[in-house]
């Protein structure tokens, strides 16, 4: 992409005025979207992002610049105008730049570019159809198609330099429901760090199916009850509790500034003794993975909590630096306009014993919450929301009926605590998790978990 | 080798004739920013930003294709129409997307200041640090930021076609974000904020604004819930604006016509009360989203979407304007070069009424006083309108504020809240920074569902 001999002076450049660490990221990455409306493609779009950001560092003070000019006599101009905001003291410096070459640990097959935009297409009429047809009640759909292929190079001043290859590959179902005035919206969006071989090898019709059941399903369905109630979770995109709850407050981000509700407390009893939670980046091929992380550093399975006792948390070099800890291999950034920090990869509570149906069967009362929706958290505080996309009401051991516009809302830290059982059903699910480093892929994922109580928001009584 | 931003049209067009591209535009963009992130009394954080890009989109054999590219040389030109020419094939829409030649004429927008532009560094820096040293300030309680940030930015926009469309504008922006941790007996409470000026800092007021978000902070301290019940709501200024952007879509054409919003069909019909008039203002002075001009090149102006509670139109681009047979509004709107073009408004607000937000307090019962709402996106529906969105505030009783409240959920659904608005405050607020900002005075609603405990 750039040569050695290039970013070397660029690096120089930026250690000009004595910062303590200095690293570069190209980017030259190309994507394509495709969506579908109605079963007719409606928009199809073709880009490419190409840039660099180069970073300084000098203590815990960290200056970011980027541009997507990428002649010599710029980029030498950026790294020295970085510098400026550098106040230090010049140290006679060699930069020994070592090429590493990458053992890639998740293989492509079927390079995205190399497949006709028909081919893209005809899977994706392939979920409208599936979609459309599972009930009368489903009155529109809408698929998108997404791959990318990212080139990166990263090289810093301590002598690294090397290059990876991210492809990623997505589809998203979204059907909506009508009944009289009442739609509702049901989704399914299955992706992986893997070439077009992903989606060829998918159960595409399954996917829309789960999309539309969720729709007709929940447009029948009378509003859930409100109150602190126990839940239960299913597995896969189940995971974004974890996820949103826990999984941000571990990220040094807030984690080393004393932030986080979690700092400090490794080795304390943060969890119920049931709950052992991993952040893993090396799952061959899945969603949230790469070989190494946004600095260059090798991805790893890091265990955040072990039997309800807090492991570890999730690393970049600057939250290290601040931390006195080394890089877990977390730092990512959507693209070269983002300065890298400490995010999850795939992040998932770890399978227990009990069956589902054991969990159903042994609850009096509960909302059980089928498939959850995105949300968000404040990891000062640990509040955290989430939606409710297609869920019910446990009564006596059994499923009883529907409900729907349920939120759940609490305080991670206390959920933790509250999980009463764990099932046996580990399963992932795929989603875009914004930062401040930006929206980057990210799987969550858990088996079926019971909570003894959360507040739910509902609207029954409105 | 990278090809200068003047010879970029020629360049393209002459390239894309090759390719057999009928009618041709180019939509180019650049920006320079610099921002400064302050943490305990140093700076945190200091990033330099220059970018641009160019996105092109044509029409091949009766169908428009589109394709974005940040690499501006002479190779990557040729990758970008082959893309285009390729998506143009494979897009199937009825309706035709044509160019767009120009509007007759185009108002100036005051948006633009070179004396922003030549705020040196060190002025950004001293007043970011002024900026977290008032939010300290504000309360003994507060312990830290989460975040003190200050981003100054300018920004150039060019579209031009082979239909005779040349649109240019410069703009500047500076923007202030804070968010705020107040620590008392281990319990622990935020407040974030930001502000939007396109002159110059001082307009920021960072002090004002910095206590204000320390105050909001630790008033919110000892928190705790309410019992699940309904209760009489205000939507504080900033709380209102931002559930007002996160419905935005809904004002669609192109989702009312896809069934993508609760309004489909519903135009002329009386869809909030009397007392609600929303318009979208292009022009307005100081609001975050003025611009001469939308994404494809049309004039923009001043539209009424909601006139006494009647919907009086629908926010449009070229093709859904099309499609309904009615002109344009000046809504088209792409973020940046890499986006899709979709609708979006300009600065859409709520017109204020006359009572202070005390008023509004003191003419409340038994009520709940929303100033923060969490989990936007996931919690609100677009094509039912209904939301249930985690909520931060202070609970009101016979006209006082008496305690503040968290871990509730306020339920509803976007159209009942604007039939039943009880008193509008007289206090209008934007929300955000650039196009799609949204602006409400705080508003009081009969009655919604809470759950609490």
């Amino acid at each position: 992409m750039l040569s050695q001999a290039m970013i070397e002076d660029v690096l120089a450049a930026a250690l000009e005025t004595g910062g303590d660490f200095a690293d570069v990221f190209v980017e030259d990455k190309t994507s394509t979207s495709i969506s579908m409306i109605g079963g007719g493609v409606d928009a199809a779009l073709t880009g490419r992002d190409y840039g660099i950001g180069i970073r300084v560092i000098s203590g815990l003070f960290a200056v970011y610049a980027y541009s997507n000019d990428l002649r010599r006599e710029n980029l030498i101009k950026i790294a020295r105008s970085a510098a400026q905001a550098i106040r230090g003291t010049q140290r006679d410096l060699t930069l020994d730049l070592r090429t590493v070459s990458l053992n890639h640990a998740h293989p492509i097959q079927i390079v995205p570019a190399s497949v006709t935009k028909a081919k893209k297409i005809e899977l994706m009429r392939r979920a409208h159809l599936a979609a459309k047809s599972y009930d009368p009640l489903i009155s529109q759909t809408s698929i998108s198609y997404k791959d990318e292929d990212q080139k990166v190079l990263i090289a810093n001043s301590d002598g690294l330099f090397i290059e990876d290859r991210r492809i990623r590959t997505r589809l998203y179902v979204e059907a909506v429901a009508t009944l009289g005035r009442e739609k509702q919206v049901g989704t399914s969006s299955p992706g992986a760090h893997q070439g077009f071989e992903f989606l060829e090898n998918l159960d595409i019709e399954k996917h829309a199916r789960i999309a539309a059941h969720t729709a007709k399903t929940m447009v029948g369905a009378e509003f859930a009850p409100s109150g602190k109630i126990p839940v239960i979770i299913d597995n896969e995109f189940g995971g974004v509790i974890f996820h949103e709850a826990c999984g941000h407050g571990l990220e040094a981000t807030s984690v080393a500034k004393k932030v986080s509700v979690f700092s400090d407390k490794v080795g304390e009893l943060v969890a119920s003794p049931l709950v052992t939670a991993i952040d893993d980046g090396t799952i061959q091929n899945a969603w949230g993975s790469s070989t190494i992380d946004d600095e260059g550093t090798p991805t790893q399975r890091n265990v955040l909590i072990e039997n309800g006792v807090l492991k570890g948390y999730l690393i970049d070099k600057l939250g290290g630096k601040r931390m006195g800890m080394e890089s877990t291999g977390s730092a990512r950034r959507e693209s070269y306009k983002f300065a890298p920090t400490s995010r999850m990869n795939n992040t998932y509570i770890a399978a227990g014993t009990s069956t589902p149906e054991e969990i159903i069967a042994n609850t009096e009362y509960a909302l059980y919450a089928k498939y959850l929706g995105g949300g968000s958290v404040n990891t000062a505080t640990g509040d955290f929301n989430f939606v409710v996309r297609e869920g019910y009401i446990v009564k006596n051991g059994k499923i009883e009926k529907p409900v729907r516009g349920a939120t759940l809302i609490g305080k991670g830290i206390d959920v933790l605590q509250k999980i009463d059982m764990v099932g046996n059903n580990l399963g992932f699910g795929q989603g875009m998790c914004g930062s401040i480093s930006g929206s980057i892929p990210a799987d969550v994922g858990q088996p079926m978990i019971r909570v003894s109580e959360i507040t739910v928001g509902g609207r029954k009584g409105d | 080798m990278t090809i200068e931003r003047n010879r970029l049209k020629e360049i393209v067009f002459a390239k894309g004739a090759e390719y057999g591209f009928g009618d041709m535009e180019i939509y180019y963009q650049a920006d320079r920013a610099t921002s400064v992130r302050i943490f305990k009394g140093d700076i945190d954080a200091f990033n330099i930003v220059e970018r641009a890009g160019l996105s092109f989109r044509g029409e091949y054999k009766g169908t428009m294709g589109t394709a974005f590219t940040e690499k501006l040389d002479e190779e990557s030109i040729d990758q970008l129409l082959q893309a285009a020419r390729e998506n143009a094939e494979v897009t199937q829409s009825e309706e035709k997307t044509e160019l767009f030649a120009g509007s007759e004429s185009y108002q100036k927008v005051s948006n633009f200041s070179q004396q922003l532009i030549d705020t040196d560094s060190q002025a950004i820096i001293s007043t970011a640090l002024a900026m977290e040293k008032a939010a300290l300030d504000a309360d003994p309680r507060i312990e830290m930021l989460n975040s003190c940030a200050l981003v100054w930015s300018n920004s150039e926009l060019l579209i031009v076609n082979t239909k005779g469309l040349d649109c240019h504008t410069a703009s500047t922006m500076a923007v202030s974000q804070l968010s705020a941790m107040a620590k008392e007996h281990g319990a622990v409470a935020t407040a974030y904020d930001s502000g939007f000026t396109s002159r110059s800092l001082d307009d920021l007021n960072v002090s004002d604004f910095a206590d204000r978000v320390g105050r909001d902070a630790a008033a919110k301290l000892g928190a705790q819930t309410v019992e699940s019940d309904n209760y009489e709501i205000i939507f504080r200024n900033n709380a209102m604006s931002t559930l007002l952007q996160t419905y935005s879509p809904i004002f669609s054409g192109a989702n009312a016509e896809k069934g993508l919003s609760v309004l489909q069909g519903r135009l002329g019909e009386q869809v909030a009360g009397q007392n609600i008039t929303m318009i979208d203002d292009a022009h307005l002075p100081g609001a975050p989203g003025s611009v001469p001009f939308d994404s494809e090149g049309v004039a923009t102006g001043r539209n009424e979407v909601i006139k006494d509670g009647q919907l009086v139109t629908f926010l449009h681009h070229l093709k859904s304007a099309k499609k309904a047979g009615v002109e344009p509004t000046g809504n088209g709107f792409k973020a940046g070069y890499r986006g899709d073009l979709t609708i979006s408004p300009n600065n859409l607000y709520i017109e204020p009424g006359d009572r202070s937000l005390d008023e509004l307090i003191a003419g409340t019962k038994r009520g709940i006083l929303i100033i923060e709402l969490q989990g936007m996106h996931a919690g609100s529906d677009m094509v039912s309108g209904n939301f249930s969105l985690s909520a931060l505030g202070h609970l009101i009783e016979d006209g006082k504020v008496v305690r503040p409240v968290d871990q509730i959920t306020v339920s509803g659904n976007i159209l009942s809240v604007l039939q039943n608005v009880e008193a509008i405050g007289n206090d209008l607020r934007f929300q955000g920074s650039g196009r799609g900002a949204c602006g409400s005075p705080s508003l009081k609603i009969n009655s919604l569902s809470i759950s609490g405990k």
